[in-house]
């Protein structure tokens, strides 16, 4: 295409314009000297040229894409439009908004977390290896399977090890002791996730061997906030829990760990140990081309490989390895979370379209006049609805846009208020980017958006009958018997998918005070919780432990207002440890231990601490130590499943449990004495059955496991106090690092604040749904009032002769009443149907409500019952003061 | 917005406007009524230009580049926008020229043929 044909086309037309005159006055020249009189000469002049105009304008259009200028023609009528009705413009833009805005925040959730790529270079290739077993596939590692897996090189790049959480680090050697993330690696870790570096290096093999030497990689943030970013920090040397460590290397900005790090240190793993324990997991990134279906062929060829060399105990006949995309495994269940979430979303978004398709098709029946004006005077079918569906857009652009800044800024506040448990978004929701993706959709559903509100208005105006319309008087025009039908099924849509968001938020609702009502099994109220890491060298036996923990617990006692103080290596409503077990004298059943449970080391003063009842038996005291007869103390969902009968010979208190046999030398242990019952925790977290749990005493355990524990996990301090436990926290923690000879605390919690952490999903569910709930709901309430009000004011003169004919103004009402109400019944049968189907999508997200909760499904008809019923009351209510005179006056 | 037809060059072929207008340009340059007369007449009035279509003709030349204009004054002694072909143009005229002459030697050699 020639684009000079576009340019200076005012100029050419002025300029055409004058060619034609010259042209026309030679032609004339011409016919004169032919002895043409001098009109005679101008008529034929004229005559063989033809209309001036019409050639002007061929080439004008010649000139011209006429699409865009008839766009831009209707643009610039429908802001014209709008700012006649500023106040019919304000409200439908802000409805737009308000339904775009909401998809745009959760939207841009769904992106940050389900489809942006991972930091890492490369980020699809790297997996997560887990364990499969017919209950599911899970990540963890012991020694022995990371070195076989790291021996497949066939399909991995790399195979890194690393901490599942970390136990947590202490920088000593300075005024400010400080306990950091410290996250224990192999050294292929780096390599693996293409970490930049930003001085220095990362460990050599060498280092990550036994008797490596004490070597660490910091991250650049410790090196900012700790050392100042000095470059001389290289090959320094810094205390970690009182031992030198020397600095290799410092990790480049933006290297971002789903598994947050200040510090690495390196595992320096016994490749040739048999130690079975899964203490830390596993990633590795696949060479390139090799595809996660042939890793998995392979890893199952390295479980043949892993029995033949370990025995049939260390990995079942039915269990086996696999990889998982880390990505994947990251997200876990979100996905259905989000998805949900986006279904409510679009929820609001239809119900605010049929809003506003509503507002617009009242707006277009008093524009009929208008519209058959246009029609008259040439204007086609097409062109009409052009203009209209130009007019939609140009509302859903400018919601859309004001919808963009809205939902962003709700997300983020959102989601600092209450991060809601979803991964991969950052610390308060930080992580979450304005990104094409976000700014695409956003400009995709605000196009859709203007053409679903916009057409069904748009094809009815242009459908208008010239001669009805032209000759109707102006103010009785209507839409007429079909508008008012599309009308009221346009509210139907909108107050049916209302019901159905009440109905999810009822649901969700209930199932937040179910869960809040849940009794975890231990104290909320005045018990303050802390991390106190005990990695360093001290520590590698349970004695010291034991006399920390004895040290701690007297000086916290002696402290006013502190009521009680125990110590434990879990954390009671987080994922803890598993152990398997044996009861002494049980023979077994098809399996070759009796059974798993949860395992946690406590100190004496636990239970009394977290005020967990004591049901059977006694408690730990402070005789249980190393030397004292070993004992054990469960809880009751493990009584109930192990000694289901209270028969004489099948009391628990009698019997001894074999801890963890086969575990590893780690754990090698004799029989435990079960000498109390304790009642049962919601450990993982209130939406979960007890777990059975079995309790040893921190100062019994066998010294390799306390190594062991000490490199994985912290140990929690418990304390109670006589009043808000937050006044204390200086003074325990100042008591703590006497006792413990300059071990700081960290994670200050009280144990209110984690059982909040814990349901801080069902809370976020909860809150979306219900302000997406209430946003419906008040749309919807707008919608029948509209429909309403605009049916009497339509039935104005209907209502003047009934009333001159002497209906009671009672009937009037009830006639307007029953009309609105016969809608809103069949919303509410519509809704509810919608809402039975459609829960059971939500079914997983339930806690103690079934999903066809009778209460959820019959209060939010009757509150939207109750909406509709005050929307339609006004309208009523003017059908009964309509002036027979002025009604029938107006004809 | 429907674009209709280009409008029909009297009896003039389609696509042979273009080059009978720069043919008539050959010598020098013309007013948009000089050259419709110059056609007419050079033809003995076999070929009739419809003015109408003549100057949308001279324009999407000049778009092309193949002419150039500019005012002047008319042996008339009145305003014109005379054309001038460009060195474009000339050669786009021989090249027009060349495939004229073999199409209709072509059409001649079928016609000659088969007639009688």
């Amino acid at each position: 295409m020639n684009f000079k044909r576009f340019q200076g086309r005012s100029k050419k037309d002025r300029d055409f314009a004058e060619e034609i005159e010259s042209h026309l006055a030679h032609e004339e020249d011409l016919n004169r000297a032919r002895g043409l009189t001098p009109q005679e000469a101008h008529r034929q002049a004229n005559l063989r040229f033809g209309n001036p105009r019409t050639v002007r304008e061929r080439e004008w259009r010649f000139r011209s894409l006429p699409f865009v200028e008839d766009l831009g023609r209707d643009f610039r009528f429908a802001l014209r439009s709008f700012s006649k009705s500023p106040a019919f413009t304000a409200i439908t833009i802000l409805v737009i908004a308000v339904g775009i805005g909401v998809n745009t925040a959760v939207f841009s959730v769904v992106n940050t977390v389900l489809l942006r790529p991972l930091t890492y270079p490369d980020p699809q290739a790297l997996v997560q290896l887990v364990n499969i077993s017919p209950r599911g596939a899970f990540p963890g590692a012991s020694i022995p399977r990371f070195n076989l897996w790291r021996q497949q090189t066939a399909i991995f790049q790399q195979v890194a090890a690393e901490d599942f959480g970390g136990a947590g680090l202490n920088i000593t050697g300075g005024d400010h002791p400080q306990q950091v993330q410290g996250i224990h690696v192999s050294a292929d870790y780096f390599a693996m996730y293409g970490a930049p570096l930003a001085a220095g290096r990362t460990f050599t093999a060498a280092e990550d061997s036994p008797n490596g030497g004490h070597v660490t990689v910091l991250s650049y943030s410790l090196w900012k906030s700790r050392y100042a970013g000095n470059p001389n920090i290289v090959g320094a040397t810094i205390q970690l829990d009182g031992q030198p460590y020397l600095i290799v290397g410092i990790i480049g900005p933006h290297f971002v760990t789903e598994n947050p790090a200040d510090l690495w240190v390196p595992y320096q793993f016994d490749l040739n140990s048999h130690d079975m324990v899964q203490f830390f997991t596993v990633n590795a990134r696949l060479r390139p081309g090799v595809t996660i279906p042939q890793a998995n062929a392979q890893l199952r060829l390295a479980a043949d490989q892993f029995r033949r060399e370990y025995g049939a105990n260390a990995l079942p006949p039915d269990g086996g390895f696999g990889v998982q995309s880390l990505q994947e495994s990251l997200i876990g269940d979100t996905r259905l979370r989000l998805f949900v979430l986006l279904a409510a979303v679009a929820c609001v978004l239809l119900i605010a379209c049929a809003n506003v398709a509503n507002l617009l098709l009242a707006k277009a029946a008093s524009r009929k006049r208008e519209f058959a004006t246009r029609a008259a005077l040439g204007a086609g079918r097409i062109q009409i609805i052009r203009q209209l569906l130009v007019e939609s857009l140009t509302l859903s652009l400018a919601g859309g846009l004001i919808g963009l800044a809205l939902g962003y800024a709700g997300v983020r506040l959102l989601l600092r208020i209450n991060p809601g448990d979803i991964p991969r978004i950052g610390e308060d929701g930080a992580g979450i980017a304005l990104d094409l993706n976000v700014l695409l959709f956003t400009l995709a559903i605000s196009l859709l958006t203007g053409v679903l509100f916009g057409l069904a208005p748009a094809l009815r105006a242009s459908r208008t009958s010239l001669s009805v319309a032209l000759n109707e008087n102006g103010s009785h025009a209507s839409v007429g018997v079909r508008g008012g039908k599309l009308r009221s099924a346009l509210v139907i849509v909108e107050m049916a998918l209302t019901v159905v968001l009440v109905i999810g938020a009822a649901l969700l609702m209930r199932t937040f005070m179910k869960l809040q009502s849940v009794d975890p099994g231990f104290a909320l109220r005045n018990v303050l919780s802390m991390t106190m890491s005990i990695s360093g060298d001290r520590f590698q036996t349970s004695a010291p432990v034991a006399q920390l923990i004895q040290q701690g617990a007297d000086r916290l006692h002696a402290l006013p207002g502190v009521l009680d103080a125990g110590v434990s290596n879990c954390l009671p409503m987080a994922d803890g440890f598993g152990m398997s077990f044996d009861v002494v004298g049980r023979p077994h059943g098809k399996g070759p231990v009796t059974g798993g449970a949860g395992f946690c080391s406590i100190s004496y003063g636990y239970f009394s601490t977290l005020q967990i009842p004591l049901l059977r038996g006694r408690a730990f005291t402070r005789a249980d130590i190393a030397s004292a007869p070993a004992v054990v103390v469960i809880n009751q969902a493990f009584a109930r499943q192990y000694w289901p009968t209270t028969a004489a010979n099948q009391d628990p208190l009698k019997d001894r449990i074999q801890i963890g046999p086969g575990a590893g030398p780690a754990f090698a242990e004799g029989p435990r004495m079960v000498v109390g019952i304790v009642g049962d925790t919601h450990d993982r977290g209130p939406d979960s059955d007890p777990t059975p749990m079995m309790y040893i005493p921190l100062a019994q355990m066998p010294d390799l496991e306390t190594a062991l524990n000490s490199r994985v996990a912290p140990l929690y301090w418990f304390v109670r106090t006589q009043s808000d436990p937050h006044t204390f926290i200086n003074p325990i923690a100042a008591a703590l690092r006497e006792a413990s000879a300059g071990l700081p605390v960290a994670h200050v919690l009280t144990m209110s604040e984690i059982e909040a952490r814990n349901i801080a999903r069902q809370r976020l569910n909860m809150l979306l749904l219900a302000v997406f709930g209430s946003a419906g709901l008040l749309m919807a309430a707008i919608g029948v009032y509209g429909v309403m009000s605009y049916s009497v004011q339509q039935r104005t003169h209907e209502l003047g002769v009934r009333m001159a004919l002497g209906a009671p103004t009672a009937n009037l009402r009830n006639m307007v009443l029953r009309h609105g109400m016969t809608l809103t019944l069949i919303d509410v049968l519509l809704g509810g149907g919608g809402a039975l189907w459609l829960t059971r999508f939500l079914a997983s997200f339930l806690f103690g409500v079934k999903p066809l909760d009778p209460i959820s499904f019959l209060a939010p008809p009757l509150l939207l019952t109750l909406v509709a019923l005050v929307s339609v009351w006004a309208p009523a209510i003017r059908a009964t003061r309509v002036d027979p005179m002025t009604a029938l006056r107006t004809e | 917005m429907i674009l209709k037809k280009p409008p029909e060059a009297g009896e003039i072929l389609q696509g042979t406007l273009d080059m009978l207008i720069l043919r008539t340009l050959v010598l020098q340059p013309a007013h948009g009524h000089t050259i419709a007369h110059a056609i007419e007449q050079t033809s003995e009035n076999a070929l009739e230009v419809e003015q109408g279509s003549l100057y949308p003709a001279l324009h999407r030349l000049e778009d092309r580049g193949w002419v150039s204009s500019e005012w002047g004054v008319s042996d008339n002694n009145r305003r014109a926008k005379f054309y001038r072909l460009t060195d474009k143009g000339r050669k786009e005229l021989d090249a027009a020229t060349g495939r004229w002459r073999k199409m209709t030697r072509a059409i001649d050699l079928i016609l000659g043929q088969s007639f009688e």
